[in-house]
């Protein structure tokens, strides 16, 4: 079954994605497993298609920042961004949604909507305090 | 491999040239290095031409640059081609135009970076250098690069024990340093009291991407800039009798993943090291070798990583260079003599090979009739820094050939 799903926009979830050979998970996907080099065919014809995991739950916030000056299209005071990483490893910058955040605090991850393109709502990594 | 020479050196003003335009403003530097090499009759003896640039086709609305250059110079029929790399294009323009030299494909190129970022407004010009990132997993959070600037400015505080008193140092010197330089973007000395001692320094120093302020960013500038290289043993160098040649005696880059995130450790610049070794190696030569450097200081805190990175100082202590002032001009090992990208201004494209300019003009000892020449320098190194530490580009001038 070819897997349109990098097309669309509006799916209320963050993937990361499962190497079928090894297990290793990853965010954003690749196209060859880092460890195993198993390959990944977005068509699933040739090589297996990579299972697709919800990127949630929770993790530890490694950095962040409180941006001021936004690129176009923000019509907001400020956005504030980290970096965190699961319990089982992986990483992943997301949007922040403490105000007040700490380096090492924990923090649960979830998608949330980002940004709107024409009627389209893009979903990203949320990092908040709770589920 | 044979020996490769700069011959000739060209720079515009950086600043705001949105009046001009693109092509004109690559010209002008070009036409610069031209009339430095002593060439500008004879430039059809450049047999290649290759043009850095990002912005042209999104910010300009122009492509076919590298073809346009060479008939606004009257330079047909030169080979032209355009790189793009990123903010790391400027040098990757001077390692491709060293590599055709150097396999002996041609004798002569001329690499001319620039580009044009002033002619939209701050907030598109920051969405144009964002769209660098990765699509996914970090445009479309709005993420830019100042933000990872700021991330990665709050790790190594904490990790480092850096202080943002420390980080306005680096600034400081900076400034200084631009001050002296008739090309740069900001000619403003400004004073530590200014931006951070005194008790309002906030209302001229805010927060950009917390905990980066203001002074510790670049500006957005437009501008260009052009080296002419030349085969050491070619007959062509009896053309170049005008100036010393100054040697390309080594350069390496590397990549590193793209995002940053899933760097084992993301305060380590893996890209950064393995460029200035392989360019090292290149040179048979070490950090101890190097009297000054240009380092891509977008944001401040990346002169330090930097510095700590190509082996100048050990890590997590360049902030003790600074505060004894090392890396001023007059110190031991004088860091971005030419104002760096802080205050000088990174016009992307053109930022890498404004730092080779700068490091074959102090080994020249041009820089001494601008009162801010490196005493008796001999070697050199400049590190371009693309996206945010992905593709680096490492290139080492020396006075006299070493290899």
């Amino acid at each position: 079954m070819v897997d349109f799903s990098m097309y669309e926009e509006a799916v209320p979830s963050v993937f990361a994605y499962k190497c079928p050979t090894c297990g290793t998970l990853y965010h954003p996907v690749p196209m060859v497993c880092r460890k195993c080099n198993a390959r990944r065919d977005p068509s699933g014809v040739i090589y297996s298609a990579w299972e697709k995991v919800p990127l949630e739950g929770r993790c530890r916030l490694l950095t962040w920042t409180r941006v001021w000056n936004l690129p176009e299209g923000y019509d907001v005071k400020y956005l504030l961004f980290g970096i965190a990483e699961f319990e089982n490893g992986l990483r992943a910058s997301g949007r922040l949604l403490v105000d007040d955040p700490e380096t090492g605090m924990s923090l649960y991850a979830k998608a949330g909507v980002v940004k709107k393109k024409g009627d389209k709502e893009l979903y990203g990594l949320m990092l908040d305090r709770t589920p | 491999m044979r020996r490769v020479a700069v011959v000739g050196i060209g720079h515009t003003f950086f600043g705001n040239l949105s009046e001009f335009d693109l092509v004109d403003v690559l010209a002008f530097a070009s036409g610069n290095a031209l009339d430095d090499a002593g060439i500008l009759a004879e430039r059809k003896i450049i047999e290649q031409v290759i043009v850095a640039n990002i912005g042209g086709g999104i910010l300009s609305h122009q492509t076919g640059i590298a073809s346009s250059l060479v008939s606004r110079m009257d330079m047909e029929p030169a080979m032209a081609e355009l790189v793009e790399n990123g903010p790391a294009s400027g040098a990757s323009a001077v390692k491709l135009g060293f590599m055709a030299v150097a396999s002996g494909m041609v004798d002569t190129v001329m690499v001319t970076g620039g580009e044009l970022m002033r002619t939209v407004t701050g907030w598109e010009a920051t969405d144009f250098v964002a769209t660098l990132l990765h699509p996914e997993a970090e445009y479309n959070l709005g993420l830019t690069l100042p933000a990872f600037g700021g991330m990665f400015t709050r790790m190594y505080m904490e990790r480092y024990g850096v202080t943002e008193r420390e980080l306005a140092m680096v600034a400081v010197k900076d400034h200084d340093n631009a001050a002296k330089n008739p090309f740069a973007h900001v000619q403003i000395p400004v004073t530590l009291d200014a931006i951070h001692d005194n008790e309002n320094a906030n209302v001229v120093n805010n927060f950009v991407a917390e905990p980066l302020r203001l002074y510790g960013m670049c500006p957005v500038t437009d501008g260009a800039a052009t080296v002419i290289l030349c085969a050491a043993d070619s007959p062509k160098m009896k053309y170049f009798t005008k100036r010393p040649p100054v040697y390309i005696t080594g350069i390496g880059s590397a990549t590193d993943t793209h995002c940053v995130h899933n760097r084992k450790d993301p305060l380590v610049l893996d890209a950064v090291r393995l460029a200035a070794e392989r360019a090292y190696a290149m040179a048979k030569l070490t950090p101890a070798d190097i009297s000054f450097a240009e380092l891509h200081d977008a944001f401040v805190i990346l002169e330090l990583a930097i510095s700590e990175e190509v082996g100048l100082f050990p890590r997590g202590k360049s902030r003790e260079a600074v505060v004894a002032g090392v890396t001023r001009l007059e110190g031991r090992m004088p860091i971005n003599t030419s104002g760096g990208l802080k205050a000088k201004g990174h016009p992307t494209g053109a930022t890498g090979v404004s730092q080779v300019f700068e490091l074959v003009k102090q080994l020249r000892g041009g820089a001494a009739k601008e009162n801010r020449q490196v005493k008796d320098p001999k070697h050199g190194l400049a590190v371009n820094f693309g996206g945010f530490g992905n593709n680096v580009v490492a290139t080492i001038c020396s006075k006299e050939p070493t290899w």
